[in-house]
């Protein structure tokens, strides 16, 4: 019975770990760190840690942990609220799109992969942002802004790797 | 055997429906928040402030770690630069140690012109002092966190570091408040040039220079000139440092803050007491009858 139970939670764990590492990362993100070009624009992390889920493990990061990823650091962002969910789910759009392209392929092809698709995300957030401002935001902001998320994106693939292989179990 | 098969068929075509109205579903969510983001945001305020309670002491504990690194990092960056900072600042010490002789004099003879004209002093300040603790700046917003604990922090209230103005509350939770920066596409600051006193709007947009605008064009603003808020509507008191112009074109003034927005470790957050600042059903915010 207690091992049931054991079993239950382990196995409950293991379902939302990839939901609980890009949450980690978020928070990571929102650290006042005085380091090298990182002062002054953060790289989009959840866009990150959203698009290596979908590709690596979309059994465990679906539709809703999109969502709630969205939500989370929508309520710590001081952005219009509902414009990371709507980013998210573009993104989750988009992934599940060019999943064939994606799926199995080396590094370097996901790394283009994320390069087309997180451009297309992050410009689209900018154009919900601008209307519901009613004014263009600067676009050299977002380019720069998507130059880091790109730049940063194999330093947390490769943390995410190590919590894919060495933290998820998969049952057999 | 066929019926079961069927009837599989159909749960999975359920399924698949379900999946895409999902998708649909979470779309108009999001519209839906920011419909209400723009229209109620008295709803929206009080949800992300009981939120950034819950969520601000998890990036706390990540900090300590990390700040520890970043300021190892910074530790050895600095000791090359120890012996010409060294130098620079015994030069600057005896500079200032005569500026403090002629500011006691010019103090003095001050207060006595202001006796004699009968001058109004400017409102009295009260400030409590805030670690930030978490701090975004992408290209949708420019906000940060900071713990302000059991002291009295209020929505409106102005941030300040050292050498100026970097924002001001914009939520308040029970022990955290967000602060707005200047820099965010959301800040509205009346501001003048220090020396020939034209106003204008110190607006954000999400970059680091935030801009100039209604000041008109011939009002022979030059790079270099120092910004200070005006005082107008009563939210900020005059003469508080802003920042200086670093490049004036047919289209826009830009102006880079004196503080960098990026390395506050500790912020003022200063009570002036006025009642500009209005609260969400129109009563001032301080003070005034109608004030709880």
């Amino acid at each position: 019975m207690s091992d049931d139970i054991d079993e239950n939670i382990n196995s409950l764990f293991q379902r939302l770990l990839p939901l609980l590492s890009s949450v980690f990362f978020v928070l990571f993100s929102y650290l006042p760190l005085d380091f090298m070009f990182l002062k002054s624009i953060h790289p989009a992390i959840p866009l990150i840690c959203a698009y290596f889920w979908l590709v690596h493990r979309p059994d465990l990061f679906n539709l809703w942990s999109i969502c709630m990823l969205g939500l989370f650091d929508n309520i710590i962002s001081a952005a219009p609220m509902g414009s990371s969910i709507f980013a998210m789910l573009v993104l989750y759009v988009l992934t599940n799109a060019a999943s064939k392209f994606l799926t199995a392929k080396p590094f370097v092809v996901l790394w283009y992969g994320f390069m087309a698709l997180s451009l297309g995300t992050i410009l689209l957030r900018w154009l919900i942002v601008s209307i519901y401002y009613s004014r263009f935001l600067p676009l050299d902001g977002v380019f720069f802004s998507y130059l880091i998320t790109v730049f940063c994106y194999p330093f947390i693939s490769l943390l995410l790797a190590f919590v894919q292989n060495h933290l998820i179990q998969d049952e057999e | 055997m066929k019926r079961r098969r069927s009837l599989f068929l159909h749960l999975s075509h359920i399924r698949l429906l379900a999946k895409k109205f999902a998708l649909v579903f979470l779309f108009l969510f999001a519209f839906a928040l920011m419909l209400v983001n723009k229209t109620d945001t008295v709803l929206i305020e009080k949800t992300s402030s009981v939120v950034t309670d819950v969520v601000s002491p998890m990036i706390e504990v990540f900090a300590i770690p990390a700040k520890m690194i970043a300021h190892g990092y910074d530790y050895f960056r600095d000791l090359k630069q120890i012996h010409a900072d060294n130098l620079r600042l015994k030069e600057e010490n005896r500079k200032l140690n005569l500026l403090y002789d002629k500011f006691k004099s010019l103090e003095i003879e001050n207060r006595l012109l202001a006796d004699l004209l009968n001058y109004v002093t400017p409102p009295k300040s009260d400030f409590i002092t805030a670690r930030v603790i978490a701090e975004e700046g992408d290209a949708f917003s420019h906000s940060m966190i900071a713990y302000v604990g059991d002291a009295s922090a209020e929505k409106g209230q102005i941030a300040m570091s050292d050498k100026g103005v970097v924002g001001r509350v914009d939520r308040v939770g029970h022990v955290y408040a967000r602060i707005l920066l200047i820099t965010d596409i959301n800040s509205k600051i009346p501001v003048m040039t220090e020396s020939s006193r034209v106003r204008g709007i110190l607006s954000g947009d999400n970059t680091s220079f935030p801009k100039l605008v209604f000041t008109p064009l011939d009002a022979g603003i030059n790079i270099g000139d120092r910004i200070v808020t005006s005082g107008v509507a009563g939210v900020f008191p005059a003469g508080l440092p802003i920042g200086r112009v670093v490049s004036v074109s047919k289209n826009e003034i830009a102006v880079k803050p004196f503080s960098s927005l990026e390395q506050l470790e500790y912020i003022k957050l200063v009570n002036y007491g006025l009642e500009g600042l209005l609260h969400d059903d129109g009563r001032p915010l301080n003070g005034g009858a109608a004030d709880e």
